[in-house]
Order: structure tokens, then sequence, then C-alpha cells
């Protein structure tokens, strides 16, 4: 595998230098000839600024502000690599940006900042706001993501999303919801572990109760065991990580101590979202679990343990980050369509209630004749997919009052799916043109 | 979670005690490399608890739920030389464990505290890491104000 990882490396450099970046801005209005451009450009536009200035929301309107949003980093926590700059993170950027645009029909623009303090970072995302019709968090360390997130979600009038928290959130809780109807156990009964306490597993505790899980029954362990409310870094949790105190408060209602092991002891479900593996969790603490236990094991790129050990140990159910084993927790199944969802209908913002409508959907896709131990959740090749989520998105975007542009969910429904079609036939006709070349043999 | 009682402190309290006198100044170790705590940090605790509970001058008292410490402040009567008022209750150490916090207890548990301490004292004052901005924001709001500080410099 570790050679399957460097052929993918040495390709991705050398069409890196070939393509020179993986986007570009196209035009999507005619030119006929220069004359068009007294439209599209002075003199004529100014009757279009006029329009905005008299109603600053008809800008979401008269340009494509309604469809751009922008990824934006300061490269603080990239991939596994850690903090490597924002530089270094543009590669990055550039791959969700496609995805965004493959997958949802989003224009997304990579923006990697100079921002080392949650105060910098803010301040710069705020002032772009009049630009844009959504911001996508991305790859920024924790707890300053929290932070930062917080502080934009209350600040602007445009969704505002952090992708390591809220879709990796999402994505997980719907391969649980469909995880629970295969072993026939409730969300508000089970008793869930959650091993890792970074910006995935919190943004998981804060969602699982929203969809209903009892937070008290949830442990979250981190590498100093399981939290509680005496554990001795409290304090400093409070001062330093104020969203993780708040779990240490309120999860763990009956003040279990130890280890992964003694959490497992009796738990329905456990969600890894901690170090690279394999032999972070061990076969003879699954066995500790209850009856038809749950697991997910979503460290990449190797999970905390081979998903045949956690079957060996008796696991009636495994999923993991990764697309060579069966049941991929994967974001890419939630961003681009929550964005999608909520740019069709203008919403000010991405809420709790768009972000479970999400997870709903995607677990709904999943027809019941379908539902099994080796097929929780759809993979990205079932495009459709998309089209569903994103109708939910927009439906609850309308429901709460945050849609600017209300829709019915037939209307969402169509028009996510002729503006994913069209991005997806862009593309596809450009490469039949060999406008964007063919991918040159490398060795 | 019950709703916490106080009391004054009683010696079968000492470990739970210590562990919340530690517990105070792993917390107070955050706001300034100057209050690095010390290894022996648990023995001290100890005599000094110990000394303050058998000392006419000190008060300590304790939040007690479902027979569990929760809590305690401990609090030193002085005489101010050059100052009126000429007595003062100087709250030394106040700790609260976290899942009593922001609910209204640490007010009521001050308020019992200041009105043992009324009985000798005529002001009350306060002692917290000037980068304590919870404990400022706390005083603060009770009323409190800051009359002395306390700067510091490594050498």
């Amino acid at each position: 595998m570790a050679e399957e990882y460097d052929r993918h490396g040495r390709l991705a450099v050398s069409l890196a230098s070939f393509y020179g970046g993986k986007l570009e801005i196209i035009p999507k209005i005619p030119v006929r000839s220069l004359e068009d451009f007294s439209v599209w450009y002075t003199p004529g536009v100014a009757a279009v600024c006029r329009a905005i200035k008299e109603k600053p929301e008809l800008s979401l309107h008269y340009t494509g502000r309604w469809n751009t949003i922008a990824v934006v980093t300061n490269g603080t926590r990239v991939l596994g690599l850690g903090n490597i700059g924002p530089e270094a993170a543009l590669p990055v950027m550039e791959g969700k940006s496609l995805i965004f645009k493959y997958l949802g029909g989003v224009d997304a623009f990579p923006l990697c900042i100079n921002a080392d303090t949650p105060e910098k970072f803010v301040e710069v995302v705020k002032a772009l706001e009049p630009g844009l019709g959504g911001v996508n968090l991305e790859d920024i360390s924790s707890p300053d993501c929290f932070k930062i997130l917080d502080a934009l979600r209350e600040s602007m009038e445009i969704p505002v999303w952090h992708d390591d928290q809220l879709g990796t959130a999402s994505v997980t809780l719907a391969a649980l919801i469909n995880s629970l109807k295969i072993v026939g156990k409730k969300m508000d009964a089970v008793r869930i572990v959650l091993l890792g306490a970074g910006a995935a597993n919190i943004a998981t505790a804060r969602l699982l109760e929203k969809a209903g899980a009892d937070l008290g029954k949830i442990l979250l362990v981190d590498s100093r065991g399981i939290l509680h409310a005496e554990r001795y870094d409290m304090d400093e949790l409070m001062l330093r990580n104020p969203w993780k105190y708040e779990l240490g408060l309120r999860t763990n209602r009956d003040r279990v101590e130890g280890g992964l092991p003694e959490a497992l002891k009796g738990a329905d479900v456990l969600i890894a979202a901690s170090q690279p593996g394999p032999g972070v969790v061990r076969k003879e603490w699954v066995r500790g679990m209850a009856e038809d236990p749950i697991v997910f094991l979503l460290a990449n790129p190797v999970p905390e343990m081979w998903p045949s050990e956690a079957k060996e140990a008796g696991a009636r159910i495994v999923a993991t980050g990764r697309s060579d084993f069966p049941n991929q927790v994967n974001n890419s199944l939630i961003f681009p369509a929550v964005f999608r969802g909520a740019l069709d209908v203008r919403a000010r913002r991405i809420s709790d209630g768009m972000v479970l409508a999400a997870s709903n959907a995607l677990a709904d896709y999943v027809a019941p004749e379908r539902l099994s131990e080796e097929y929780i959740i759809p993979t990205m090749d079932d495009w459709e997919v998309y089209v569903f989520v994103a109708a939910a998105v927009a439906e609850q975007a309308c429901r709460e009052g945050l849609a600017r542009n209300p829709l019915s969910y037939d209307e969402a429904f169509v028009r996510a799916r002729k503006t994913i079609e069209r991005s997806r036939k862009i593309l596809h006709s450009l490469m039949a043109e060999k406008i964007i070349k063919p991918i040159p043999k490398v060795d | 979670m019950g709703k916490p009682s106080f009391r004054p402190a009683k010696p079968s309290d000492m470990d739970r005690l210590v562990d919340l006198n530690v517990r105070l100044k792993r917390l107070n170790e955050e706001f300034d490399p100057l209050l690095k705590i010390r290894e022996d940090i648990a023995e001290v605790s100890r005599k000094y608890l110990s000394d303050a509970m058998n000392s006419p001058n000190s008060l300590v008292v304790v939040a007690e739920d479902d027979g569990k410490v929760v809590g305690f402040i401990k609090a030193d009567i002085r005489e101010r030389l050059f100052y009126k008022p000429k007595m003062e209750g100087n709250i030394v150490e106040f700790y609260l464990l976290p899942e009593y916090r922001r609910k209204g207890i640490g007010a009521a548990f001050l308020d019992y505290a200041i009105d043992l301490l009324r009985q000798r004292a005529e002001i009350i004052t306060a002692e917290f890491p000037s980068l304590n901005e919870i404990a400022v924001e706390f005083y603060t709001r009770l009323r409190f104000r800051g009359i002395i500080s306390i700067y510091a410099r490594e050498s």
C-alpha cells in the first residue's frame, strides 16, 4: 500500500506541473463580438450596479455570487501533514474546489490566507462576504477552528461550513443511522464511544445529540483516557478548549474512568477518529462491546484497526475512511450537496437542522433492500445521491425560514440536478474537445 | 447533581481539600509561567490547609453535595496596618468543581463565606492571578474592584 501512495504521489507532482493547477475561470455568457462587452461590461453593467445598490440582495441574483463560495484555509492542519502553511495547502484547496464543482456544481475559489490567529482569520473572511455566496473552512487547527466557525456563523449572512467538523459529523451520523437500522437499536438508547477528541469527533458528539442520542451515555476518549467532569485537566480545557470542556461536563453521566478498553465494555458503537493504526484499537476491546457492535475506524491513511480484525473480534458493521474497504465514511458525500441545496435557495446560513436533513437524506438514499452490513452508505460513484441530499437541505432551509429564495422540494431537486449535470457535462465536453488535454503517460 | 450545602471544613475533608487545592493551583498555572506548581504541592497543601483549619485567624469552608466535597474557600483575617477600615477578610483560595460552575453556586458560596468573615472583618478582599479573566468577571459582577496589583519579573 505504501507503494500505491508513492505512485499516486509521483503522478500528482508531475501532473500538477503539466496542468499548472486544477482550476481556471471560464465565462458562462456568449461573446459574439467585442460589442457584447458594452453589455457585459461598461457602460451597460452600470445599470446592474445601480440596481444592486438599491437592493444589495440582488447581488445574489444578478451576479455569480449565488453560486460562488471560498474554500479558505490558513494551512495550520492540512490532511495528516500538520501545519504546513498556506502556500503548501493550496493543492488541497484546489482539489476540494474541484470536488465542489464536479459533484455539486459549486464554483469554489481556493483561498489560502496568512492568518495565524483566529481573530485575524475571522476578520479576513468577514471582509470577503460581499462577493461570496458561502464559505467552506478547511484544514484549520483545533481548537481555533471551533472559535472561527462559531464567530463566522454568528456574524455572516451567508452559509459558513467547516468540513472537518460538520462534514465529517454529518456523514458519520448518516452511516450510524443506517447501522442502527440493521442491528435494530435506537439512537437514544445506544452507548456510543468516541475515540479521539479533535474537530471531527467534537462536532460528531454535538450533532449526535441533535439527532437524538443521549449525550450522558456518550463517552469521549482521548490520549488522556475517558473524559469526565472531574478529570484533572478539565480546568485547562475550560481555558483552552471550551468546546471539549462542555462535552466533559455533559457526556459520561456515570463517570466511567479509565481508557478505551474500559470505555468499550458494553458499548454499542465505537466511532474512532483518532490516529492512524493499525493497533490503536485492539480485538480484545471490541470483544468486550455489547451485542452487534458497530465500529467506525475513520483514521487515514490506515484505520485504527484493520476491518478484518474488527470483524474477527465480532464487529457486526465496520466502516472506514477508505474507498478500498466497504462502507467508506467520506465527507465528499456531503459537502457538495449541502452547498448545492443551501446556495439554490440563497440560504442565510447552514443550520444544525439542515445538517441533520443532509444526514437523513444520505442515509435514506440507501433503499431498505440494498441496506446490508457491507453497504450502509452510498459511494461517490452514485452521483444522484447529491441531488437528493441537496433537495433535502434546501427544503429544510425553507422550513426554518432561512431561505431568501424559497423553493419546493421538487423545484430544488430539479434545479440541483440540472446544475450538477451541467457541471459534469462542461468538463466532459472540454475533455472530448481536448481543450482539457488527456493525462500524459508518466513513468 | 444536587444543590450543594455549605459548612466549615472538618479534618475528615482533608484528602479531598488537598485534591481541590492542587486543582486550583494547576488552574493558576495556566495563567503565568511564574505560577508553575512545585513537585511537592500535595504535601505543602496538606500542611497549609491543616494550619489554616487550626488557626483562629483563618477560615476554611466547603461546599458539599451528596456527601462529597465539591468546592472550598480559604480566607485569612488580617489587620491593615496603615489603612482604614482596619480589619480585612482576605479570600486567598476559592475553587469549585467544573460542573458546579455557571449556576449561581459560586456566588452563594462566596456569600456564605463573607457572612462568616463579616463577624470580624470590615472589608472583604480576594486574590487571584491577574490574567484569570473569569475571576475578574466574577468578582466585578459581585461589586468587587481592584485596589492593589502585584507585578512580577523573573529576576
